[in-house]
């Protein structure tokens, strides 16, 4: 017996040697590697999960939806977790779907079932809540006022993720909204237990956005381009409306097709320049009129519409009017035939400089800075680049200079808003998921492209070319719409072809104008004159607005219009007409030109600081190339629009 | 070395109510663990009910078994190990289809309509009984071993060849051990273990060289061979890992991971690791001291037990609960190659429990008896 003892004694303690051995291994794993050992299990077991957060809503200016994020749901069913299996199948089968063997055979096993809708709200409403469904949303665009406006919205990538163009992609940073975040506990064959207390970040929506676009003006614009589509089978049409006093864009619309017809994804009314003939005639007639070259009763002769213009080298350059006038021609008669020949003689009285900074003030060569990415800047050559004697009067005529839709509108604003050129938006609004307004847009004033009396004359002048007798006559409505038709053969393969662009740029009515118009169609068959291919159309398409519910018009304003028809008296002799306006004076508009800081542009590229001196009114004048090193007024410091700031470059001009 | 004298009975039986109120709180904390192990499983429900069904059907019969005079159990040493063998050999029948299914590759359970049963947990009980009555009846003969050791150690070796066709290595490899406790505690020349010990190794090597998969497992282990992560090392490695993430307090009761099937048998085989991960390191020396405090008891029931069989068979009981509690904590913490080990008490598994249960109900009679002999 004592043996025994002994030798359960021995045992015992062979036992407590494998009990130490056991506590030193756990404390070795557990106390020293622990920490270690706990995060590669996190690393594991855990799987982050974003949330995408649904996209912010484009609203239309009076709160239509243009596009909206639609929230679709994926259906995850946990079959083990399903309380009673044929009644869920039965929900499953009236609201989601009908093909359920897979759900049956799933539910019976316990294991997972998948249903990739996407399914909408409606859809899993009744299962949505319950034990073991899990629903994963995903955000879809949808377009409430269907294909309305798309080019100006653009597009998505296919995940319905990123904008890849239009607003969609200027304002992705704001449409998007910041994805959330959820912890998802994951066993070993991926699938994931959700635990709601685990939510790390919640989605946030996006911000909404309201445009400037008035959705009746839009479909007006847009049924504009179908009509002109059908009748002209055009390659390419653009059509903009534009508030003047603010600078809004209530409409813009394009429509493109390739040779063989068939319609191209396009945004041309920003994106794409062209040389405006005829319509950019009252810019050098502006210019003329600002440095006072012209004055009352001054005439040019008509030179039956054939005219040689004498060139430096000796040569000549013919010039023609398709409308050859008799009588002399005053400047007014000049746009209002529009007369090559006229604008041709009266521009040789500007020199390259003056002629270029008149126009560069309109706008031209430079992006007016509407929110769009990808904006064409036109084309305006320095006027060191032009040819003497040549250059300015094929400026004077529309040619050598390219310009945008949007510019174009842009310019005549200013001519209708009593010289002051203000930047275009398209962005009236924008507001925090909160609802909270963070943008607002308020007027701004680019700069004064020419004082308000030069203003009105012009006005005067586009009022004579609207009427019968005018090139735009097709275009009015009541007798209120001023204009300027334009009609420009088209470069191609740098070399001007038979092709046309016709184009009609308005404002509308005459007295405290609401509303400026530019119609640019490209290629038209058949007629091609902006007079009778883009003229009617905008007739067609103001009195549609005027009859339309509730555009941005303000008919109250509209009542005692008829009194303005004297003017649009032919003014075949003696000085313009202008002054019927006088007794019915403009009402300053609202925006002043402020003082503004200089903003600080050293290091900038040359173009850059250019761009954004320009944006906030300023001349530029350059001093060197390169990289910007410093500006005269300094940056801080407080200038009025429109005043000159020099910018010095690094190297010199070579 | 004499036992301790025992004065009055109160104090003979201190030992055998902690040992009770010990196998109740692991049993108790198993069940939970079990629930918690098993609570991602859609099946967690009916193996928690399961197991206490075990639990209520253990805790009958260790009353039951405590009140009987363990002397009885000399006469039941055969007609047991008879018992055992022919279940184990049920096993061993082709064609039997659902009876003896295989799962996992082995069959280890007979499946009755309701219920199934690991005879191979029984034999583990069975072997200590037959083993000490056989020592206790030899005397000192058990020193010859052609009268003593070697008879005993072939029924043992033939039970343990039974469960090794199952296939299931382990637990044969426990009930050779066994068998060699008792002979050990008995009184059997340590020449002659010597000499089973080498036998034992050639035969153990043997046994995994026979099995590719246990081969592996070996390599694995030894760290001799690659792919292991993927393949079987993939449960030993998430185990040692989940384990080692309890750090000190562990991830709270219920919030351990392992369970979402990085383990597949969290709830048996890797019990241990379940129950590191969720309790930390406390939890782990609270459960080594439990295991410490019942293997004390035992021997100490044993070292004070009236006659030879009474202190062979207490010896046996003990080491078997202690055996396989330590084999189960190495497999579980990577010391030992994977093998489907129960923990003792606390693993799901009726056979177990109960089995374990009854063991207990022994000890505690043999326990009991001490008193009556003192007084006698």
């Amino acid at each position: 017996m004592a043996k025994s003892e002994a030798r359960i004694q021995a045992l015992q303690g062979i036992l407590l040697l494998g009990a130490l051995a056991m506590a030193v291994r756990a404390g070795y794993l557990q106390l020293v590697k622990g920490g270690h050992y706990a995060q590669v299990v996190a690393r594991q077991r855990t799987e982050h999960r974003v949330l995408d957060a649904p996209r912010g809503v484009i609203y239309d200016r009076s709160g239509t939806a243009l596009a909206a994020s639609l929230e679709q749901y994926h259906v995850d069913v946990a079959g083990n977790q399903i309380r009673s299996p044929e009644a869920f199948i039965a929900i499953y089968r009236t609201d989601i779907g009908k093909r359920t063997e897979l759900l049956r055979q799933a539910l019976r096993s316990g294991e997972d079932f998948y249903a990739n809708g996407p399914f909408t709200a409606g859809q899993v409403r009744r299962i949505r809540g319950m034990k073991g469904v899990y629903l994963r949303p995903i955000y879809r665009r949808e377009y409430p006022s269907g294909p309305l406006a798309r080019p100006l919205i653009g597009a998505l990538s296919p995940d319905s993720a990123r904008g890849t163009s239009g607003l969609e992609r200027f304002l992705d940073s704001l449409l998007q909204g910041r994805p959330g975040e959820a912890v998802f506990i994951k066993d070993a064959a991926g699938r994931t237990y959700e635990s709601p207390g685990r939510m790390a970040r919640a989605p946030i929506r996006g911000y909404d956005v309201t445009l400037t676009i008035d959705k009746e003006l839009q479909e007006i614009a847009e049924g504009g381009l179908s009509a002109v589509f059908k009748e002209f089978t055009p390659q390419r049409a653009d059509i903009i409306f534009l508030n003047p006093r603010t600078g809004e864009v209530l409409a813009a619309a394009s429509r493109e097709v390739d040779d063989a017809g068939r319609p191209l994804a396009t945004a041309s009314f920003f994106q794409s320049s062209f040389e405006p003939g005829s319509t950019a005639k009252p810019f050098t007639a502006a210019a003329l009129l600002s440095l006072d070259r012209v004055k009352p009763g001054d005439q040019v002769a008509p030179e039956g519409g054939h005219w040689k213009l004498p060139l430096r080298n000796g040569r000549f350059r013919p010039i023609t009017d398709d409308h050859p006038q008799k009588v002399p021609l005053s400047l007014a008669r000049t746009i209002q035939v529009s007369s090559n020949i006229g604008i041709v003689k009266f521009s040789t009285r500007l020199n390259p400089d003056e002629h270029f900074d008149a126009l560069r003030s309109f706008g031209f060569g430079s992006p007016t800075g509407v929110e769009f990415p990808a904006e064409a800047s036109g084309k305006l050559y320095r006027p060191d680049e032009w040819r003497p004697g040549e250059h300015g009067p094929s400026v004077a005529m529309g040619y050598n200079v390219e310009v945008t839709p949007i510019q174009l509108a842009a310019a005549y604003g200013a001519i209708a808003n009593d010289g002051l050129l203000l930047a275009p938006t398209v962005i009236k609004e924008i507001r925090s998921p909160e609802g909270k307004v963070v943008y607002r847009h308020e007027p701004l004033v680019v700069r004064r492209a020419v004082s308000a009396r030069v203003a009105e004359e012009i006005r005067g002048f586009l009022a004579l070319s609207a009427a019968d007798s005018g090139t735009g006559g097709q275009a009015q409505v009541k007798g209120v719409v001023l204009g300027k038709t334009g009609t420009a053969k088209l470069v191609i393969n740098r070399r001007y072809s038979n092709e046309h662009a016709a184009s009609f740029a308005g404002i509308f009515p005459a007295k405290d104008p609401q509303l400026v118009v530019v119609v640019r169609v490209e290629k038209p068959h058949g007629v091609y004159y902006g007079g009778f291919v883009a003229a009617p159309l905008v007739r067609r398409m103001l009195s549609q607005a005027l009859s339309a519910r509730k555009t941005a018009l303000d008919r109250s304003r509209l009542a005692d219009d008829q009194v303005v028809q004297t003017g649009a008296r032919p003014a075949d002799s003696g000085p313009p007409a202008p002054r019927t306006w006088v007794e019915l004076p403009l009402r300053p508009v609202t925006p002043r030109i402020e003082n503004r800081l200089v903003p600080d542009v050293v290091g900038f590229s040359s173009r850059a600081a250019a761009a954004s001196l320009h944006r906030r009114g300023f001349r530029v004048r350059l001093d060197g190339l390169g990289s910007i090193t410093r500006t005269l007024p300094e940056a801080g410091d407080s200038l009025a629009a429109g005043k000159t700031v020099t910018v010095f470059a690094n190297r010199e001009r070579p | 070395m004499s036992p301790a004298p025992v004065e009055h009975p109160s104090d003979v039986r201190w030992e055998t109510r902690l040992l009770g109120v010990i196998a109740a709180t692991l049993t108790v904390f198993g069940i939970a663990s079990v629930y918690s192990a098993a609570s991602f499983d859609a099946q967690g429900g009916r193996e928690v009910l399961k197991q206490l069904s075990a639990a209520a059907v253990g805790a009958f019969a260790l009353l039951v078994v405590a009140r009987i005079d363990y002397q009885r159990w000399r006469g039941w040493a055969w007609p047991l190990l008879g018992l055992t063998v022919i279940l184990l050999a049920v096993l061993l029948v082709p064609g039997l289809g659902a009876i003896n299914r295989k799962i996992n590759g082995a069959r280890r359970w007979i499946n009755l309509p309701g219920a199934s049963f690991q005879p191979s947990e029984l034999a583990r009980f069975a072997v200590v009984v037959w083993a000490a009555m056989m020592a206790a009846k030899k005397g000192d003969q058990i020193r010859q071993f052609k009268k003593g050791m070697g008879p005993v150690l072939v029924v043992t070796g033939f039970v343990s060849l039974l469960v090794l066709l199952e296939p299931n290595l382990s637990m044969a490899t426990i009930l050779v051990l066994l068998g060699g406790v008792v002979l050990f505690t008995a009184g059997a020349r340590i020449g002659q273990f010597m000499l089973l010990f080498v036998f034992v190794v050639f035969l153990g090597v043997g046994a995994i060289m026979a099995k590719p998969y246990r081969f592996h497992r070996a390599k694995c282990f030894l760290g001799l061979a690659a792919n292991c992560e993927e393949q079987t090392d993939w449960q030993l490695n998430q185990a040692t890992k989940g384990f080692a993430a309890g750090r000190l307090t562990g991830t709270g009761f219920g919030e351990g991971q392992l369970k979402l099937h990085y383990l597949p048998e969290a709830s048996s085989d890797f019990l241990f690791s379940t129950v590191g991960e969720e309790w930390g390191f406390l939890g782990v020396m609270f459960l080594l001291g439990m295991f410490g405090v019942t293997c004390w008891l035992g021997f100490r029931i044993a070292q004070t037990a009236p006659d030879p069989f009474g202190q062979y068979l207490a010896t046996g009981l003990t080491a078997s609960i202690g055996l396989t509690a330590l084999m189960h904590m190495a497999v579980n913490m990577g010391l030992m190659p994977t093998t489907g080990l129960a923990l003792p008490f606390m693993s799901s598994g009726r056979s177990n429990l109960m089995v374990t249960l009854l063991g207990v109900g022994v000890l505690i009679s043999v326990g009991r008896m001490r008193g009556r002999a003192a007084l006698r």
